[in-house]
This record gives C-alpha cells, sequence and structure tokens, in this order.
C-alpha cells in the first residue's frame, strides 16, 4: 500500500464525514491505506444524520427500481450482521388502505420475491394484531425485513472503527477548496474551526462523499457532478404508535412511512428539489400532509403531541432539468472519477445513494480508489463486526 | 497539520456556572428548578444551624462562672429581635428537619417520582408549625 | 380531518393569525483554541413564529459568520448533539422554539464540560463516564399487547437516554465534584441492572456503589428536570441506592450477583 517511492503509505483525504465518507474511510482503513477525513460540523451533521431512520429492506424500490430495491436488501442483512445491537429489530408493514392500493398488491408481492425481499402476506385481522394503532379499514398487509436505525448512531460505529485501526477523524474542518495544479488534485485548503486557522491537507487522492453538497466541491476542482439536492420533510411525534416500521402499499409519495424510534413516531417524507442545500424550508404544507397522509395509515397521528418537522437534502443522481420532485430520479449511487470522466487527476466523487447502502457505497469506491493507486486490497467490510459508537469520542 | 491536532487535543476552559470560583458554583439559580431551591436552602440552614451551635454553647458557658452573667443574658433573650430570630431559628429547624426526611426518604430509593409534592407537603406543614409557634413566641413579649 | 396541528402553521387551532415574524437578539459565546477568554457576539436573527433556536444559530452561521461551530445532526430531539444552554437553561435546540424563550437569547454551551469551539463541547468526558458494556437497545414497553410476528420474540426499541449531556450540565453536584459519575452514567448503569441483555453486571453494583457513584448525588433532581428524553436519571439513583442499601441490609457482599 505504498506510494511509488516506497516511503510511505498512500495517502486518501475524504471531504465529508457522512454515513458515506464513515464507511469509505473504514472500508480504506482496513485495506491498508492512510486515511483523513474532514467534516466541517459533527459527523452525520449533513444529510446522514437528518433521515428518519428506516433500514430499508428495498421493498419500496420493488416495483419501480428494482437495482435499488436488490441493493438495499444486501446491505440491510449486511448491516445486521456487521453491527448488531444497533436496531430496533421489528421488521416492517406495507398496509392496503384503499382499493387503489389493492390494485398495487399483486405486482408488490411478486416484485419483492423477484427481487429476493423476504415479504409475508397477511390479513387485516393478523395485521391488526401485530400493530391495533391501525387504521381499522385496511384491507391487507405485508411483512417485510424493514427496521429502524438510529441515524446518527450507527454510521458512527464506521467512523469509531476507521478510528480504532488509526484513521485521522477531524470533525469541525471546513474545506475551503481543493489544491489543483494542471488538472491534478493534490489536496485541500480547510479552516479548522476549532483554532480558527487555515492549513493544507495534502493526498495522493481526495474523495468527496458530500451528500447534496457534491456539485459545490466537485467545482473546487473544475468539474461537474449531476447532483440535485432533493429535501423532504419529516415529522417526529410524541408516543411510539407502532413497533414495526408501518409503510402505505402504493407508488412512491408524500407522507408513506411511519418510523417508530425510541419513544418517538417518525413520519415521512416530501419531495421537491431545491438548488442550495445550504438552509432548507419546512413548508407548512408539507407538515399538513404528513399529518393528513399518516393519519391513514394510524389515525393516532392526528391527536400525538408535536416534537419536531424538519428537512433533509437527498442527493439525487440526475442531470439540471430531469425532474421537479426529485421522485423520478435513480436512487442508487455513482462514483465517479474524474480522470476518466474530465480528465482531472487525483480526485473521485462518491454520490447519491440512502442511508442503507452506505457500507456498498463504500465498497465501490474503495474498490475505485485503490485501482487508481495501484493498490491490490480487498474489501473485508463485509465480514468485520464494528466498534460501539461511543469509542468516537472515548476509546 | 499534525500541530493543530495537538493543540485541539488539549482541553480548551470548561465553561463553569456559578457566581465565582468553584466552591460556589452550586449557588447558581440561572436555569434551575425547584429541587435545586431546595438543595440549596438545605446547605445553608445546615450552615446556620452549626453557626447556631456553637452560639447556644457559647451561651451556655456563661453559666459556669455563676448566676450575673447568665441574668444578663435572660434580659437580652426577651427582646423583640432577639425573639425574632428565635423564630428564624425555629424556621430553619423546621426547614432542614423536613426537609432532611424528605431526602432520606426520596435518596433511600422511596417514593422518588414525589420529590416536588413532599417538599411542599413538607412547606404547608413547616409553614403551619412555624406560624403558630411565632404566635406563642412573640406574643408574650 | 379535524386535528390540533400547531406544528409549523402560521395560524393556531382557532385560525387566528400568529404574530407576525420579526428579529431576535441573539447572544452566542464564542471561544476559538488560543483565545485568552470568550467573548459574546451579537446578532439580529430574523424568526419566524416557529423558528427553532437551531434555525436561528444556523441562520446565523450561513448568513452572518461561517466560523460560528455547531452541533447537530437528527434535528428531532434523538441523536442528543445540539445540546446547549438557553438563557442559563439547558435545551436541545432543535426543539426549543425561539417564540418560547423570549425577546433576548443567550446561547451558551453546555456546562461542567470542556468546550472545543463556540458552542461545541468536547464529549469525551460524558462518554467516558458511561459503564463500558451499555446496550443501546431495549425491550419496547409500548402496545405490550399487540402480537408480534413470527420469529420475533419480543419487540425491541432505542433506550431513552440520547446521550446528550443535559443533566451533567445541570447538575450542580458535578460542578464541585470533579470526579462524580455523574446522572447520565448512573441511569445508564440503573437501566443494564434492570434489563441486562447479556451485559456484564457483575461490577457494575460495585460501580455505583462507589463515594464518587450514587452516594455523591444529593438528590436535587435537576437532572430529571433537564432531561428531554424522559430518562428520570434521578429516580433510578434513588432505585440504585435503595437496592445498594437493601443489599447491604441483608448483609450481602458487594458486586455479587444482583438479580
Amino acid at each position: 500500500m505504498t506510494s511509488a517511492s516506497g516511503t510511505r503509505p498512500f495517502h486518501v483525504l475524504i471531504v465529508g464525514g457522512g454515513g458515506t465518507g464513515g464507511a469509505l474511510a473504514h472500508d480504506l482503513t482496513l485495506r491498508g491505506l492512510k486515511v483523513t477525513l474532514v467534516e466541517r460540523g459533527e459527523f452525520t451533521s449533513g444529510t446522514t444524520g437528518r433521515h428518519h431512520g428506516l433500514l430499508h429492506s428495498g421493498a419500496r424500490y420493488a416495483v419501480g427500481d428494482a437495482e435499488s430495491a436488490i441493493e438495499c436488501i444486501e446491505e440491510n442483512t449486511i448491516l445486521r450482521r456487521i453491527c448488531p445491537g444497533t436496531f430496533e429489530e421489528n421488521d416492517g408493514l406495507f398496509v392496503a388502505i384503499t382499493d387503489e392500493d389493492m390494485e398495487y398488491y399483486d405486482d408488490f408481492v411478486k416484485a419483492c420475491a423477484d427481487c429476493g425481499i423476504p415479504a409475508q402476506e397477511l390479513t387485516r385481522e393478523q395485521a391488526l394484531a401485530l400493530e391495533p394503532n391501525l387504521n381499522p379499514s385496511l384491507k391487507a398487509a405485508v411483512r417485510v425485513p424493514d427496521a429502524t436505525m438510529d441515524a446518527m448512531r450507527m454510521p458512527l460505529r464506521f467512523f469509531a472503527t476507521a478510528k480504532r485501526n488509526g484513521a485521522d477523524l477531524r470533525n469541525y474542518v471546513e474545506v475551503l477548496d481543493l489544491v489543483v495544479n494542471d488538472r491534478v488534485v493534490s489536496g485541500a485548503v480547510v479552516r479548522d474551526h476549532v483554532t480558527g486557522k487555515v492549513a493544507e491537507i495534502s493526498a495522493d487522492i481526495v474523495v468527496s462523499a458530500t451528500g447534496p453538497w457534491s456539485e459545490k466541491v466537485a467545482g473546487m476542482a473544475g468539474v461537474d457532478v449531476p447532483i440535485r439536492p432533493s429535501p423532504g420533510v419529516m415529522l417526529a411525534l410524541r408516543g411510539r404508535l407502532c413497533n414495526m416500521v408501518v409503510n402505505r402499499m402504493h407508488r412512491s409519495g408524500d407522507g408513506d412511512i411511519i418510523v417508530p424510534q425510541r419513544a418517538l413516531s417518525i413520519v415521512g417524507t416530501s419531495s421537491w428539489t431545491v438548488d442550495d442545500p445550504e438552509e432548507l424550508d419546512v413548508p407548512v404544507d408539507h407538515v399538513q400532509r404528513m399529518y393528513e397522509e399518516g393519519a391513514k395509515l394510524i389515525p393516532d397521528v392526528a391527536r400525538a403531541e408535536f416534537r419536531s418537522a424538519w428537512s433533509a437534502a437527498r442527493p439525487l443522481i440526475g442531470s439540471r432539468g430531469d425532474a421537479d420532485t426529485g421522485r423520478e430520479l435513480s436512487r442508487t449511487f455513482k462514483t465517479y472519477d474524474h480522470a476518466e470522466t474530465d480528465g482531472v487527476e487525483g480526485f473521485v466523487t462518491i454520490t447519491g445513494g440512502k442511508a442503507t447502502t452506505l457500507r456498498g457505497m463504500a465498497e465501490l469506491c474503495a474498490d475505485i480508489v485503490c485501482r487508481k493507486l495501484g493498490v491490490e486490497a480487498d474489501c473485508r467490510t463485509r465480514e468485520t463486526v464494528l466498534a460501539p459508537h461511543t469509542e468516537v469520542y472515548a476509546a | 497539520m499534525s500541530d493543530a491536532i495537538d493543540e485541539r487535543r488539549s482541553r480548551g476552559p470548561v465553561q463553569r456556572k456559578g457566581l465565582g470560583p468553584r466552591p460556589v458554583g452550586w449557588l447558581d439559580p440561572r436555569g434551575r428548578t425547584l429541587g435545586h431551591l431546595a438543595f440549596v436552602a438545605n446547605r445553608i440552614t445546615g450552615l446556620g444551624l452549626v453557626f447556631y451551635l456553637y452560639l447556644h454553647l457559647a451561651v451556655l458557658s456563661l453559666l459556669l462562672p455563676g448566676g450575673e452573667a447568665w441574668n444578663d443574658f435572660l434580659e437580652l433573650a426577651t427582646t423583640t429581635v432577639f425573639l425574632l430570630l428565635d423564630v428564624l431559628l425555629l424556621f430553619g429547624l423546621l426547614y432542614h428537619g423536613l426537609n432532611g426526611l424528605r431526602v432520606t426518604l426520596v435518596g433511600t430509593g422511596y417514593v422518588p417520582n414525589r420529590q416536588k409534592a413532599l417538599w411542599w407537603a413538607g412547606a404547608v406543614i413547616g409553614t403551619l408549625v412555624l406560624a403558630l409557634a411565632a404566635i406563642r413566641i412573640l406574643g408574650e413579649s | 380531518m379535524s386535528m390540533t396541528i400547531d406544528a409549523r402553521t402560521d395560524t393556531d387551532a382557532a385560525g387566528t393569525a400568529a404574530p407576525p415574524a420579526g428579529t431576535r437578539r441573539f447572544r452566542v459565546f464564542r471561544y476559538k483554541r488560543g483565545d485568552e477568554r470568550p467573548h459574546y457576539e451579537t446578532f439580529e436573527v430574523p424568526v419566524g413564529y416557529r423558528t427553532t433556536v437551531f434555525e436561528a444559530l444556523r441562520w446565523i452561521q450561513v448568513h452572518r459568520d461561517r466560523t460560528l461551530a455547531l452541533r447537530h445532526s437528527c434535528l428531532h430531539a434523538s441523536c442528543g448533539t445540539c445540546g446547549v444552554r438557553v438563557n442559563g437553561k439547558e435545551a436541545l435546540a432543535c426543539v426549543t422554539m425561539v417564540h418560547d424563550v423570549g425577546r433576548e437569547i443567550t446561547v451558551e454551551p453546555i456546562a461542567n464540560v470542556p468546550v472545543l469551539t463556540d458552542l461545541v463541547v468536547d464529549m469525551r468526558e460524558v462518554f467516558e463516564r458511561f459503564p463500558d458494556d451499555h446496550p443501546i437497545v431495549r425491550g419496547s414497553e409500548f402496545l405490550d399487547d399487540a402480537d408480534t410476528p413470527e420469529g420475533i420474540a419480543s419487540y425491541e426499541r432505542y433506550e431513552d437516554c440520547i446521550e446528550c449531556g443535559l443533566c451533567v450540565s445541570a447538575c450542580p453536584v458535578v460542578v464541585t465534584a470533579e470526579r462524580y459519575v455523574g446522572p447520565a452514567a448512573l441511569a445508564w448503569g440503573e437501566r443494564v441492572l434492570e434489563e441486562p441483555r447479556g451485559a456484564e453486571v457483575a461490577n457494575l453494583l460495585s460501580w455505583a456503589n462507589a463515594p464518587d457513584g450514587v452516594w455523591r448525588c444529593h438528590a436535587i433532581f435537576e437532572c430529571t428536570a433537564a432531561c428531554p428524553s424522559g430518562v428520570n436519571p434521578a429516580a433510578r439513583i434513588m432505585s440504585l441506592r435503595g437496592t445498594l442499601l437493601g443489599r447491604r441490609l441483608r448483609k450481602q457482599p458487594r458486586g455479587s450477583d444482583p438479580t
């Protein structure tokens, strides 16, 4: 894993401390590379920490986006193995409320089978026995291996393991610009918000794992990535209204999922697109819609006590002008080796994807990084059980 | 950038609350609720009672040399100011005693979730007893 | 469909318009490593009816001062990272409405923990106190009459404690007793004893029984008042004390099987 001169290991600088960055730091560290990760805020403070906490079974994508669905169920299984004791493993339900929902039912069950997602058909009575708060006018339900994750603590386990294995993880360090000479990226100019000082970090390869900020960071290298920040609103209510994840059985729409999380119930989500992910609105009508749609699944949503309403921006891959709502864009992930796509050396962008696929995204990206460096090392993240999240703060 | 790392790993100033240096940090009332008031009053009455104990012993030592000093003291002890101080002392005893009971009950695992109600119950009982006693004590002057 | 939406609407249930949005003065604690001492900076921040302290601080960070360091992640009181003191009182910035706080708002980092930068503290001291082995998933006591799906013995949920450190900040004892284990750690200990889930319990009782363990607590209950997640650390500490006293009275050796 050493550089051409043989004097030191290759150094990878990862920009972005979300789930993808953390998983990549872990993967590359296991492959013997020297890793530095810089994150301008707290780890997972971008999009990663904000989602509703669904560990996807992939069932939501089985009908429209089989590729995504298969990625999800694979990663779902792996994550349960490498992060034991980190999920609320109660499975999930897809619930058909209306006749229109029932028209989707057969396609749904078949698509799950095609994608390898275990799906158990349930009658109305069986569903109500499992989740007594469900809308009593439900028609049928299907059980799938959804689960709840803690959106911050699960990814933090990747950070903790990388740190244990020698990665240098720096939160509160913000990249101001990339160091580019003759179309070669060789590092970054950063400000450390702890000291207020500016410094330069050099690296053999810089990887941008910045989610909806991918385009902004790519711009620092003079390249473009087709990422559309797509925010959605979520609503947290006090009280655990269900123990299993509850999904609406229909094509993706607003407010069609309720994820229980500790003593809260999270209703999500909606979708629109923006240019700048820095400050996201929380549109009042979207929150209203969460109450309305959520109450169709579990009527008690309408009376539950408000805890919080917020937005998070998904990084959707597509190009400008592709879509208005963002739902039409793919939720799979991509790695861009900018030497191939733009003739700029030393710079890679990993983007897209969803919280559940963080490890898989990191594996793909690490393969590409190693190939660029001429490093031969296998991925070991499928089997390596991760350190507890507390080790990020106290080893 | 290693200097910046080592610099960062050393600790910054601890943002302590308090009106001054550490020993009185526990007095800072900002953002605090009833439990804190109860605790602070307990400490202050406790200190007050200890101080009174010394006073009391000093006063009793006036008995040693004979009757004169004691008689002088008795004259002082029946003035209104002194009787008011007696009421204050009784307040201290009642507060520290009743709150002490509350802390003992709560602090050994009995009814911890009733700690506020217990404080108010003690406050009501204590106020009644203090009022009755004050009437008796001051009524005689 | 009628429902009391007090969420992000600009009108209340009766349809009355909310007070017009305006600005609030924020006094923010600032500190960078190398400064001689911290100082406060004042910002006028535009706020709406339901703006949270986090959103106001983020506005300052985006529009006024990029060097302002903030800690946040989930924005719904689940991760525990955004703990601050608002006008002296411990709170999670993401669920504290500016409207509820007042006209002038002072924001400071939580107390009793070393400050890293601005409003961010070094959480190492909070996490170091926790017992080594504390599972973060527990049995779910909600909807306990419900069936469970085939293959799942019982429902589970995350523990209430979100490791925010507000209780440590609120505790007047932590101010003066540096080695006091603290409410969050003791509450974790009590939870592990209550529901071991395979965790190591043998040393927990002697850990709790130490002078800087449960006995350092003065039953002040500020920790319970500050906790945003319903952990009730004070009651858990009292429960531990009760257990320890009971064992002492029955003359059991310390540190033995606590069942």
